[in-house]
């Protein structure tokens, strides 16, 4: 069972059938790591880039990105309980096969990943959403982004991470939390305050951020 | 292999190489999204395509990885020293898909079917069904996927095997998470095992008429050889940036048998373009991606020696004297894949240079040597995967040869004969596309020639004219 063999044909079925992942997690802690490793860069790789930080803006930005957080998200995808449209297509499937141990290892995989530098925009721009981020819009009723996703969004224990995030992915998720694709009560009252062009500002300063 | 009824003054080398076109029409140019592989994954086709059946970036991958990516659960088997001996899914990948179509030509075709008594076709064509495929797409072992395809069509008659690639597939995780996957493709149709959609098994167009009128001349890699050979290919790509493919292709005839012996092979001088030994097949290309965008550019090509066999016009021993088309191709493929918007842009030029040492000593070529240049370009544009359309471009040329593309006999009844011994043939196709669920498309395409078999106005020298063969194409196309 340890043999080279075995090891890279444990590798090998991790990246090309997630369905024989949950026989694997019977393995060791260490086997595990490494196949989630292998899963997450040949398989999750593949869209999400293989250290996390995809060059689509379709595929979210996974670096850095709280464990605890991926971990709730790849769970809602196998419980096909996160229904926004690129979920259901997209993580829904490639869910759906995976074991606890498998989404332990592949949260801490891509936490771990180092992120980028962010994406520079106009300073008009970023001035607009940096102070909606940090300030809200108290006239709309809108409330700080900063208040929970912390100061330089990186979030904490409770509260993803937003810095450096592909600005379409934002906008997207965004529009899904506006309309209940995903369902999350707080971001639902925020989405629905913000205005097109504020969505398009915050969505743009936080993709700047490193 | 499927029968088809041409005009009696082309040559038989070329009749051969002319039903083996109209085969690529009426059977390869569906090649095909799948259901299937969507079961198997759980992914929506959007994952693997921009609209059916050109791929994603992410569809590529899996194509390179074999086609064994997996949601499904498994029946599966050890043995004592705990080895897997079996993977199978529950559900087998098959697909089914279905072509119905309505073709209407600018201008009636002479009708030939009774000598005695000469008139013109009808215009229109319905095809009910066009055609009508089965597929096994998906997993059939771990690293070991197939896309296979069965077809009825209706120009034949009958079912016969599509186009078809096993493949044997491998990923290693290189230093600096770098991604190298490499494998095996057995496939019948040389370029079906490509990745990208500017080579000819998955290029535009995607379907096509098969009630149509046909230039005279293709290349050999354009879909000549069709389900009418075996290839074996290695390739590997690195890293989702340079694919290198290397093989060769040997003839796999259907429906032939030995005259001797009534057995399906040896092969002997009853078939036709018989390849001598095996063809070597060669692939190179690289791809950028850079946000939302994706570059490719490539080359690829097949050096093929045929030997004519009974394309000569009698049955003929494949010993002696041989035809050899040296294929060089360039292709690309540029996409942006958005929320919203989708814009591919793709083309590909391949020039083949012919040596016709069979063909010119048996007086069935005007000329020892011969060449032959086949460019297309299209752009596709798409909004939110449902409502889109293609216009793309073509135009062959090549040398005049009066053998190859033979003038009309005397009387007619012309149509797919040139009268000046020129191949060259071009014009344009558009098309509109709506996909009300994304597997179901209904296409409205129109194929316009500006000159078709070396001329423009009275081309077969009977008085029809490029344009006559303008072709508009209604179509219902579902997979499930």
């Amino acid at each position: 069972m340890r043999s080279t063999r075995f090891q890279l044909l444990a590798a090998l079925a991790a990246v090309f059938g997630l369905a024989s992942l949950p026989g694997h997690a019977q393995m060791q802690p260490a086997a595990d790591v490494q196949n989630a490793r292998d899963l997450a860069i040949g398989v999750c790789g593949i869209c999400h880039g293989p250290d996390g930080n995809s060059i689509n803006p379709m595929f979210p930005r996974l670096a850095g990105q709280h464990a605890w957080y991926l971990k709730q998200q790849l769970e809602a995808f196998r419980d096909e309980t996160r229904g926004d449209p690129y979920a259901v297509a997209y993580m829904w499937g490639m869910a759906s096969g995976l074991s606890d141990a498998t989404i332990d290892a592949l949260a801490e995989y891509f936490a771990h990943q180092k992120t980028g530098p962010g994406t520079p925009h106009s300073a008009s721009v970023l001035a607009k959403g940096k102070e909606i981020y940090e300030h809200g819009i108290p006239s709309q009723g809108l409330p700080a982004c900063a208040v929970c996703h912390g100061p330089q969004a990186l979030g904490d224990s409770m509260r993803p991470r937003l810095a450096g995030q592909h600005a379409e992915y934002i906008l997207k998720q965004l529009a899904s939390f506006k309309n209940n694709m995903r369902n999350v009560a707080v971001m639902h009252g925020v989405a629905g305050t913000l205005h097109d062009g504020q969505m398009k500002a915050v969505a743009d300063y936080l993709e700047s951020l490193p | 292999m499927r029968s088809c009824c041409f005009s009696r003054r082309v040559q038989p080398v070329w009749l051969a190489r002319i039903c083996a076109l109209l085969l690529l029409c009426s059977v390869a140019a569906p090649a095909w999204a799948v259901p299937s592989f969507a079961r198997q994954t759980g992914m929506a086709c959007a994952a693997c395509h921009t609209v059916f059946p050109e791929l994603t970036p992410f569809g590529r991958m899996f194509k390179a990885a074999g086609y064994v990516l997996d949601n499904m659960k498994q029946v599966q088997a050890v043995n004592s020293r705990r080895q897997e001996m079996l993977e199978l899914a529950k559900t087998p990948a098959l697909s089914i898909m279905a072509q119905v179509s309505y073709t209407q030509l600018k201008t009636r075709l002479p009708d030939v079917s009774n000598p005695a008594a000469p008139g013109l076709t009808q215009k229109g064509t319905a095809g009910f069904p066009q055609q009508l495929s089965l597929f096994y797409a998906g997993k059939i072992a771990p690293h070991f996927g197939a896309f296979a395809q069965l077809t009825y069509a209706n120009d034949s008659g009958t079912i016969g095997i599509d186009n078809t690639d096993l493949r044997f597939a491998w990923m290693k995780i290189l230093p600096h998470k770098q991604t190298l996957l490499y494998g095996i493709s057995l496939n019948n149709n040389p370029t079906v095992q490509d990745l990208w959609n500017s080579t000819p098994a998955f290029g535009f167009p995607y379907a096509s008429s098969n009630a149509a009128v046909s230039p005279l001349a293709a290349t050999e890699i354009d879909g000549t050889l069709a389900q009418d050979v075996a290839g074996l290919t290695a390739y590997a790509f690195w890293n989702e940036h340079l694919y290198l493919e290397g093989g060769v292709y040997r003839s796999a005839k259907q429906g032939q048998t030995d005259v001797l012996t009534g057995a399906a092979g040896p092969l002997d001088g009853s078939a036709s373009n018989v390849i001598e030994g095996v063809a070597p097949y060669w692939r190179a290309a690289y791809e950028y991606d850079w946000s939302a965008n994706s570059l490719e550019v490539g080359m690829y090509g097949a050096n093929f020696k045929l030997h004519p066999g009974a394309a000569l016009g009698s049955n003929t021993p494949l010993q002696g004297p041989d035809n050899r088309f040296n294929d060089v191709a360039e292709d690309f493929q540029y996409q942006y894949i958005g929320e919203n918007n989708i814009i591919s842009v793709e083309g590909t030029r391949i020039h083949e240079q012919m040596h016709l040492a069979a063909s010119f000593g048996a007086g069935l070529a005007s000329n020892p040597t011969d060449d032959l240049t086949t460019e297309r370009l299209w752009g596709t544009y798409y909004y939110r995967r449902q409502y889109g359309g293609t216009l793309g471009w073509f135009s062959t040329t090549g040398s005049t040869d009066a053998g190859l593309y033979p003038a009309a006999a005397p009387g007619g009844p012309g149509v797919v004969t040139s009268a000046n011994g020129s191949p060259d043939t071009r014009g344009f196709i558009g098309e509109v596309n709506y996909l009300p669920w994304l597997n179901v498309q209904l296409s409205l395409q129109y194929t316009h020639y500006m000159k078709f078999n070396g001329g423009t106005t009275n081309y077969d020298g009977l008085g029809r004219n490029a344009s006559d063969n303008d072709t508009l194409y209604l179509l219902l196309w579902f997979a499930y």
